[in-house]
């Protein structure tokens, strides 16, 4: 690493921690303001998903789809092609995974689990990798493309999810349980944090290894910064425009796979509850390093978890939550993207 | 005094350590049609960026109407009463004629809403003030390419500009169109303005300017009244003395040709002439042709076509006898081919990435083990790029520290450790120091004594008369003349063929027009 890089490093840092702090500040206040017990509900909601084994583990559960998207949303971005779909190759996981284990309840675990997984990842890599394709034989934006599409996709599984497979013995809107056998093992009750967190970490790794070391991942990182040097040189730019967003999509759909084998067993309506988008702020965050993306879901989740632990235990309403939440999003999100302005300026005028 | 003057401008790019523009001294007198002559990277796109805004000076003055100003971007400009019709459009193709003028100064109704009435109106008026014949109310993207042109120069004078530049005007028009805009012109000094032109065609310089000055290299190298000089002696300035490169062209003998174009055009819908035209050649083993030209004339063209970034409409391309007309860069560099573009910090070069990653981005495909890169060898593979090549730089650096003229040691220590037998450089030297360009000469001479085939596309005229076997000449799209390089060949003989005062190609095909007449 030279001088440059360290320097570069300690800057974004402390205007991270700067930009944490004041968001930090701006929720004291709005608690200071709103709260009858502003002390308690502080406490609940920067310390409190700390102080209970169940919080703590909830916390850590929240962050294992996020990991997911994240990863997703960073191969992307490192490639140049801007996956906004997320959300709605999550939710198509989730349903794909949800009809394969229905389909077959009485199969052994692990062949319904693996079954589930890789449809999952076929239906979501290839509705991604579909708006890839759009863009290498007509040009199309990516960023339309998939956002369009997802928006559709999500209506359609809203459709399955309270019509056909509707579980007419649940008041909800949701589909059937899938069978015990599915159902990852629990690791820290009576929390919910199940065995996937081990994928999540050790997919972070190898994305991180993919990326740097693999063949693949030099031509798609050439191809992210430099196109017309990457065309120049011979690599086939025109099929990395198409793979990064698949892969990118496999992540998505792994996401919604997880999370319902892990955490909520059937696929209510909405189920993937914003982790699509969510996974866009976890890289930006994380700038698309994805060791990186692993403390990024992890801060993300502490926010969500706080502000359900104070919701749950002092006077913080739902909204003075959200709300508090939302600044904290918000801060941090632009912190990131102004980060990405610069560089992206920089690159321009060089 | 002198309306416009412009005393000691000087811009360095810091990136490319291209000294742009060097103590420019420029005067242009009230109501005048003052040329500005050059070949490309002569410096005069700067000196009017500068001018207009879109550029600010290192150190020089601007008086205007004699007083000092300190134009900070275009707006500024504007108000100044400056304007500049840009080489390329800067229009709205949805929007219409009266919209596309009005843009950033659009009048107002009740401060909220654009009055669009009036608008048309005053857009109107001023078309038909200066007799232009466009609709105002027209979407743009109806109108030909010369229409667009007089959009702009309307918006400039809707901008009451009394300064008005343009740039390379008639690159982009049909002879009709030019005919009509220096009509235009005309009005306008009529009208009492003054008209920078920017250009490197002689004729338009003689034809149309009061007074011309002709720069070279960055710097001021004549200014003469129009009516004094000839297209010869423009020419004669432009391209300048002959100097001659230390370097040793010893003799060689030719082989088999290893590149070949048949043929070959493009041509682009919608504009009357081609970008290439015919454009048929070859290089042999042990050669060097050099093709010069003046920006815009196919340069270009032929490069993109080599690397395989372009597809022809019609022709053949032929290497190493394979005919690999529209293959893609990487079919390419299979087949053998090494390539030096032009464009070294977007198309040569990732500045972002590492020395390394530069490095090895063409071969690749060798440093895998199980498809994950072998970083040991990558590492030795660099260092002895780097060492071999005398590159200032670590193997670990990001590319976009390195000066311009280790980018370029950087692009050709890569294209030459894939040991083809055929190495295209276009604009190899450009910007670069003399200790730099030394190096890049000897390179391709080393390359011609083993055997290589080596086309060099340049519009450095030294470099093209020290170093190459045969000289092509574009002109137009077409080559215009195919000169062995002997002793007796020289700047001014080239320079005439590249402004096209001199076409042997024409010689055939009127010949033939007269026997069918």
């Amino acid at each position: 690493m030279d001088k440059r890089k360290v320097a570069n490093l300690l800057s974004s840092a402390t205007g991270l921690a700067l930009t944490i702090g004041i968001a930090f500040a701006i929720v004291i206040l709005l608690i200071l303001i709103l709260s009858e017990e502003p002390g308690r509900a502080m406490y609940f909601f920067f310390i409190g998903p700390f102080t209970k084994a169940f919080y703590f583990g909830n916390m850590l559960n929240q962050a294992i789809p996020l990991i997911f998207t994240g990863l997703g949303i960073a191969v992307a971005f490192r490639s140049s092609t801007f996956n906004l779909g997320g959300e709605g190759q999550a939710y198509a996981g989730a349903l794909a995974t949800t009809v394969i284990l229905l389909a077959m309840p009485s199969a052994p675990g692990i062949v319904g689990i693996l079954a589930a997984i890789i449809g999952a990842v076929l239906i979501s890599a290839f509705l991604a990798g579909l708006s890839g394709f759009f863009n290498m034989r007509w040009g199309t934006d990516t960023l339309i493309s998939s956002w369009l599409l997802s928006a559709a996709v999500i209506l359609i599984a809203d459709y399955f999810v309270t019509g056909p497979l509707d579980d007419p013995a649940s008041s909800m809107m949701t589909t059937a349980k899938i069978a015990e056998q599915f159902r990852f093992l629990r690791i820290y009750l009576p929390s919910k944090l199940d065995v996937s967190i081990f994928l999540a970490v050790a997919l972070a790794f190898g994305t991180y290894f993919f990326m740097q070391r693999t063949h693949w991942g030099y031509e798609m990182r050439m191809c992210g910064v430099n196109r017309e040097f990457s065309r120049y040189a011979g690599i086939h730019v025109g099929k990395y425009l198409v793979i990064p967003m698949a892969i990118s999509g496999a992540f998505h759909g792994l996401a919604g796979s997880m999370t319902l084998m892990g955490t909520h067993y059937r696929c209510l309506k909405g189920v993937t509850m914003g982790i699509g988008w969510n996974g866009i702020a976890v890289a930006l965050i994380a700038k698309n390093n994805p060791i990186a993306v692993i403390p990024a879901a992890l801060f993300f989740a502490y926010l969500n978890q706080g502000a359900q632990v104070a919701m749950l235990r002092s006077d913080v309403t739902w909204e003075l939550a959200k709300i508090g939440q939302a600044v904290i999003f918000f801060l941090v999100t632009a912190q990131a993207l102004y980060g990405l302005y610069k560089s992206r300026k920089k690159k321009v005028s060089t | 005094m002198a309306y416009l003057e412009m005393q000691g401008i000087t811009k360095l790019y810091p990136t490319s350590g291209v000294l742009a523009n060097d103590a420019v001294d420029l005067t242009v007198e009230k109501n005048e049609i003052h040329a500005i002559i050059g070949e490309n990277g002569a410096g005069k796109s700067t000196l009017m960026k500068l001018l207009y805004g879109l550029e600010h000076p290192d150190s020089g003055v601007v008086l205007f109407r004699g007083e000092p100003v300190k134009i900070k971007d275009p707006l500024a400009a504007n108000r100044l009463g400056i304007g500049m019709v840009h080489q390329h459009f800067k229009l709205v193709p949805d929007f219409t004629v009266a919209e596309n003028v009005v843009l950033a100064s659009e009048p107002m109704k009740q401060g909220l809403f654009i009055d669009r009435q009036t608008a048309v109106r005053d857009v109107g008026k001023v078309i038909e003030e200066h007799g232009f014949s466009i609709d105002p109310k027209k979407k743009l993207q109806s109108l030909t390419v010369g229409q667009m042109q007089q959009v702009e120069i309307v918006k400039m004078l809707y901008r009451n500009a009394e300064l008005l530049i343009l740039d390379e005007p008639t690159s982009v028009l049909t002879e009709q169109e030019i005919e009509r805009l220096f009509e235009t012109l005309r009005g306008l000094i009529e009208r009492g303005r003054t008209i920078i032109l920017i250009t490197h065609k002689l004729e338009e310089v003689m034809r149309m300017s009061d007074r011309v000055t002709v720069m070279r290299g960055g710097k001021v190298v004549a200014v003469r009244e129009t009516n004094d000089v000839d297209k010869r002696e423009l020419s004669r300035l432009m391209v300048g003395k002959d100097i001659l490169l230390e370097v040793d062209r010893g003799p060689t003998t030719f082989g088999e040709p290893l590149l070949e174009l048949r043929d070959i055009s493009i041509s682009v819908r919608g504009q009357e002439r081609p970008l290439l035209d015919r454009v048929s050649f070859q290089v042999r083993g042990g050669e060097i042709v050099g093709i010069a030209g003046v920006g815009g004339n196919g340069l270009a063209e032929i490069e993109d076509v080599i690397g395989g970034l372009r597809r022809t409409t019609s022709g053949k391309v032929i290497l190493h006898g394979e005919d690999v007309t529209c293959l893609s860069p990487g079919q390419l560099r299979e087949v053998g081919l090494a390539y030096v573009p032009a464009d070294r910090l977007k198309r040569g070069a990732s500045l972002p990435t590492s020395v390394r990653e530069n490095c090895i981005v063409t071969k690749h495909h060798d440093f895998l083990a199980a498809g994950v890169l072998k970083r040991r060898s990558i590492r030795e593979f660099t260092r002895r790029l780097i060492e071999h090549f005398s590159i200032d730089a670590g193997e670990g650096m990001q590319a976009g520290n390195l000066s311009g003229g280790n980018i370029q040691k950087m692009i050709l220590a890569r294209e030459l450790a894939s040991e083809t037998d055929f190495i295209l450089f276009s604009e190899p030297t450009w910007g670069l120091d003399i200790a730099s360009s030394q190096f890049v000469y000897e390179r391709m001479l080393e390359l011609r004594e083993r055997g290589a085939g080596v086309l060099l596309i340049s519009s450095n005229l030294d470099e093209i008369l020290g170093l190459a076997d045969t000289v092509l000449v574009m002109y137009r799209g077409r080559i215009v003349g195919r000169l062995d390089n002997t002793k007796t060949l020289n700047k001014q003989t080239i320079g005439e063929y590249m402004l096209g005062l001199r076409d042997d190609s024409q010689s055939e095909p009127v010949v033939a027009e007269v026997q069918h007449g």
